[in-house]
């Protein structure tokens, strides 16, 4: 995988070759991301427009990939930023107080008719929703996504320590939360 | 798993499955799709201009809308302003700055000799007070030199 990311980066910054090994990249990446958003916004929609415009952003800038990280984790960035930038946009619009994104996101989920959730992953939806943004950011990754710490802290740019204090405080409240609702 | 079975018990037995779905072939149709934008995006980038004059151009707008500026408002009043007013101005600006070099040019026993000099009839009451606060400031002045 190393080696063939090495050879896309390289076709990447070639404008011949550039068309056919974006494309590449799209289709080894596409799910990931997906899926990485979808969990931030919770709305197929909003999800495929935020991914949709973390590729754009990937073509615009491709020419100036600095290979400090990986492809990967350069795209994840990008991704968790459009996202984080979508809900704050939507909080400023429907006049949500900054702190409280939990209204605007419980919407979000049970107005997505791509939700199949049963009861209780209703539940923990809502209680990951009640969490702070980075938190349940680190969760997701953490807990659905089984990322190691040490990939979380490359793409969040936060420390190791930072995020398992993170992780241990949602794991927490997601518990409590569960607990009071049954 | 193992830390999260001695911080949250009842979370790490719940199953990891995700509740969300997409719409079919979704991910077959995303690249087509995704095309399209790119073809847009490509046909918006700007053809490569001289760099110096990307740089100037900037420069040369704001000049120019100063150049608009003085020759729709400056020039005219200098030029149609009565030059009595003009003067009147120029001796407003004079007085103010003779009053400062007094101010100034004051020791400090002298300032407050001035301060506590009084006859009955230059004590200003309230209602002095209040109307000259209310004709030299506003209530947004007011409040900020409260707040300071």
């Amino acid at each position: 995988m190393e080696k063939d990311n090495r050879q896309l980066i390289i076709d990447l910054k070639d404008e011949n070759k550039r068309d056919l090994a974006f494309h590449t990249l799209v289709k080894e990446y596409q799910e990931r991301l997906y899926w990485h958003i979808r969990k931030i916004v919770l709305n197929h929609e909003d999800a495929d427009d935020i991914l949709q415009n973390t590729f754009v952003k990937a073509w615009r800038s491709i020419g100036n990939f600095r290979e400090e990280s990986s492809l990967y984790t350069w795209l994840y960035r990008i991704a968790t930023n459009e996202s984080l930038t979508f809900i704050n946009s939507n909080k400023r619009k429907s006049f949500v107080p900054m702190n409280d994104t939990s209204e605007f996101l419980m919407n979000n989920l049970v107005s997505d008719p791509y939700f199949e959730g049963d009861e209780i992953q209703l539940k923990l939806q809502e209680a990951i929703v009640k969490l702070p943004d980075k938190q349940r950011l680190v969760f997701n990754m953490k807990y659905f996504e089984e990322m190691k710490y040490e990939e979380i802290s490359e793409i969040l740019e936060t420390s190791v320590g930072a995020l398992k204090a993170s992780y241990h405080h949602a794991a927490k409240k997601i518990e409590e939360y569960i607990k009071n609702v049954e | 798993m193992d830390e999260l079975k001695n911080i949250a018990p009842k979370l790490s037995k719940l199953k990891k499955e995700t509740p969300f779905r997409t719409p079919d072939n979704y991910f077959d149709d995303f690249s087509a799709r995704l095309q399209i934008k790119l073809e847009a995006e490509k046909k918006v980038v700007p053809k490569q201009k001289s760099v110096v004059l990307r740089f100037l151009k900037p420069a040369i707008g704001l000049a120019a809308s100063f150049a608009i500026i003085f020759m729709l408002v400056y020039w005219p009043l200098k030029t149609f302003m009565p030059s009595e007013v003009v003067e009147t101005e120029v001796t407003i600006d004079n007085a103010d700055s003779e009053f400062l070099n007094i101010v100034e040019g004051l020791d400090e026993s002298s300032f407050f000799e001035l301060l506590e000099e009084s006859n009955g009839t230059d004590d200003l009451t309230d209602d002095d007070l209040i109307a000259y606060v209310d004709a030299n400031f506003t209530s947004y002045e007011i409040f900020e030199n409260i707040e300071n």
